[in-house]
């Protein structure tokens, strides 16, 4: 007699609907996604005006109906200011991450996996640099990567002949990228190792060897899979740290430099006009925090939705 | 005991030797020199200038020098462009203004977020609770370059009396060191909440509770002693965050300290300053990541068996 099947439900559904049911992880999730398309989709609109027009006879001028957010002392738009130098910090955040996450994901991968004495040395060297002085260390590193950065950037101009105004922007933030990712990928290597080594002794992993499938197909199609949810928590808590270094370095003239700019130099700049100029320190401060708020929020509701002790309830 | 020691001084030993090693062949690697500014100097003073440091020697013989000089003598070097001032003389004069801020926004870290982060556990999912969560966030969200402008004018329009630049009186100390210590507080209460509401779980708090022990009992002294351990971990992490904090505390108020020297060598590429000041941290966080183990194990037992 037919009867009706239950419909189960994958992991992933599950940590969805726990998730969906934290309202401000959800919010934090929304936001993000409006500051996301406002700043990257934002300047296409036809009312979105120039960040580098330069024009002195409007300097310093208060929040309008021609300028939502005012104007700097150059008299540039502070809106398309805040939207494209939220490009900046949200690709810095998200790309140097990105190369933090790939550099210890590989290390804990395979440090995890083989164990014995190569991971006693692996795991020793990042002990090593943990209690390495990580901001100087950046600020060193970004400053040695610089000039094969602009080499890059040449090259990238001559041989594929875009124009130099498409391909500075993002290859000038190159050493930023490479500096902290090549830095920060030790918390991130501990967390996969450890992941690792409870999962090589589970029974699939046995099993899965016991078929004869190699090392890289047990590690990359069996084991990894599972450490997914980690990996992706503590993402969402790394993006907001890095922006925030970025801002730092900014701040401190090492990091972003005109005429680029980002979230960090609109705060460094309002920072130094506050007195006369509040907004110019509000707008910029505001959308750099809030986000960060966002991207803390989300990440403490994805720990809570993908942590497999919370499963239970 | 003495064997986990022993064994953490040597990894910090090995951990200064890398710290060193990096940074001499980093520095040399930064485009630029430390001369290339001064274009006004003939080709050939230029050359005794360098000489004069050692700069034109092969870059292995340099390096050897150097751990020779600092192994031996323990000489730092000297700084390239003002003459005749060695780098310890500099480290001898900021280390102790940096220390100064350092120490008191760690004490203010500590008054503020400890208590903040027990009242928070205790009063769980109470209002007090989302207060303290709320106000750590900020601290955590806001840039602390964001904060001490505001804070540097919410104090110069309302107390005349401290003043937001220089480092003369004490009045000058609280600006600072306020702005460092929320910072490093906020992250103190979000652990210690953390750690407490993991012990406040457990069996043995709900023994005492059956016992009879008083709430503020069972806080003093069944749960905080396995509830700190998790803030006591980020004392070593706090130390170095503290250092990279005071690089911009430091360049907003104006106070003449080491992060100051950092951030001005590295745009000068003072050799020699640069690998001193990295070096000087490097012994600071390590001595503090040696104490903060040293604390947990005195506050673990489980720890203190494995020893």
């Amino acid at each position: 007699m037919p009867t009706t099947v239950e419909k189960g439900s994958s992991p992933w559904q599950d940590a969805w609907h726990r998730l969906s049911r934290n309202k401000a992880a959800m919010l934090g999730l929304w936001f993000l996604v409006a500051v996301v398309l406002l700043c990257f989709a934002g300047p296409l609109l036809p009312f979105v005006k120039s960040p580098t027009v330069i024009n002195l006879d409007n300097p310093g001028a208060a929040p309008s109906a021609a300028h939502w957010f005012g104007t700097d002392q150059l008299g540039r738009d502070l809106f398309a200011r805040v939207l494209y130098g939220g490009q900046v910090s949200l690709l810095v955040g998200i790309v140097a991450t990105a190369v933090a996450v790939c550099i210890g994901l590989i290390y804990g991968a395979i440090s995890g996996y083989l164990g014995g004495k190569l991971d006693d040395i692996l795991m020793r060297v990042v002990d090593i640099l943990f209690a390495l002085p990580f901001l100087v260390l950046v600020i060193l590193f970004s400053l040695v990567v610089e000039a094969p950065a602009s080499r890059f950037t040449e090259w990238v101009i001559t041989t594929t002949g875009w124009s130099r105004d498409k391909v500075a922007p993002i290859t000038t933030l190159m050493p930023l990228f490479i500096a902290i990712g090549s830095i920060g990928w030790l918390t991130i290597a501990r967390i996969v190792r450890a992941q690792v080594m409870t999962f090589k002794q589970q029974e699939f992993v046995e099993a899965a060897r016991s078929l004869g499938l190699g090392h890289a197909r047990i590690l990359f199609r069996h084991i990894l899979p599972n450490v997914v949810g980690p990996i992706i928590v503590y993402t969402t808590l790394a993006v907001p740290g890095i922006m925030l270094l970025e801002s730092v370095l900014s701040f401190l003239g090492l990091g972003v430099r005109p005429p680029n700019s980002s979230w960090g130099i609109l705060i460094k700049e309002g920072a130094d006009r506050m007195e006369t100029n509040k907004w110019l320190l509000l707008f910029p401060a505001l959308f750099f925090s809030s986000t960060l708020f966002a991207l803390n929020f989300l990440g403490d509701g994805l720990r809570d939705a993908l942590d497999p002790r919370s499963s239970k309830d | 005991m003495l064997r986990i020691i022993l064994s953490r001084l040597l990894q910090g030993l090995l951990t200064l030797f890398v710290l060193i090693t990096l940074t001499f062949f980093l520095v040399r690697l930064m485009p630029g020199s430390p001369y290339t500014d001064e274009k006004a100097l003939p080709a050939h003073i230029l050359e005794q200038l360098k000489a004069y440091v050692g700069l034109d020697k092969p870059l292995p013989v340099q390096y050897a020098t150097y751990l020779k000089n600092l192994v031996l003598e323990r000489d730092l070097g000297v700084l390239l462009k003002k003459e005749g001032v060695t780098v310890a003389e500099i480290i001898g004069q900021s280390f102790p203004v940096s220390a100064l801020l350092g120490l008191l926004s760690i004490g203010i870290a500590l008054v503020v977020g400890i208590p903040a982060g027990i009242i928070a556990a205790v009063k769980k999912n109470g209002p007090l609770d989302y207060a303290c969560l709320a106000a750590a966030m900020t601290g955590i969200c806001l840039p602390s370059f964001v904060i001490g402008p505001l804070l540097a004018v919410f104090a110069g329009l309302g107390l005349k009396s401290l003043n937001v630049a220089g480092w003369n009186s004490p009045a000058d100390w609280i600006l600072p060191a306020f702005t460092l210590g929320m910072v490093n507080a906020a992250y103190l209460a979000r652990l210690t909440r953390g750690g407490m509401l993991d012990v406040l779980n457990q069996d043995y708090i709900r023994t005492a509770k059956a016992k009879g022990v008083p709430g503020w009992r069972i806080v003093t002294r069944h749960a905080l002693r396995g509830g700190l351990i998790p803030a006591v971990a980020y004392v070593g992490p706090a130390f170095a965050g503290m250092i990279s904090g005071s690089f911009v505390i430091e360049t907003i108020f104006q106070v003449p300290g080491m992060g100051q020297h950092f951030v001005n060598a590295t745009t000068d590429r003072e050799y020699f300053l640069i690998q001193g000041l990295v070096l000087f941290y490097g012994f600071l966080i390590v001595g503090a990541n040696l104490l903060s183990d040293l604390a947990q194990i005195a506050l673990n037992p489980r720890l203190r068996a494995a020893a």
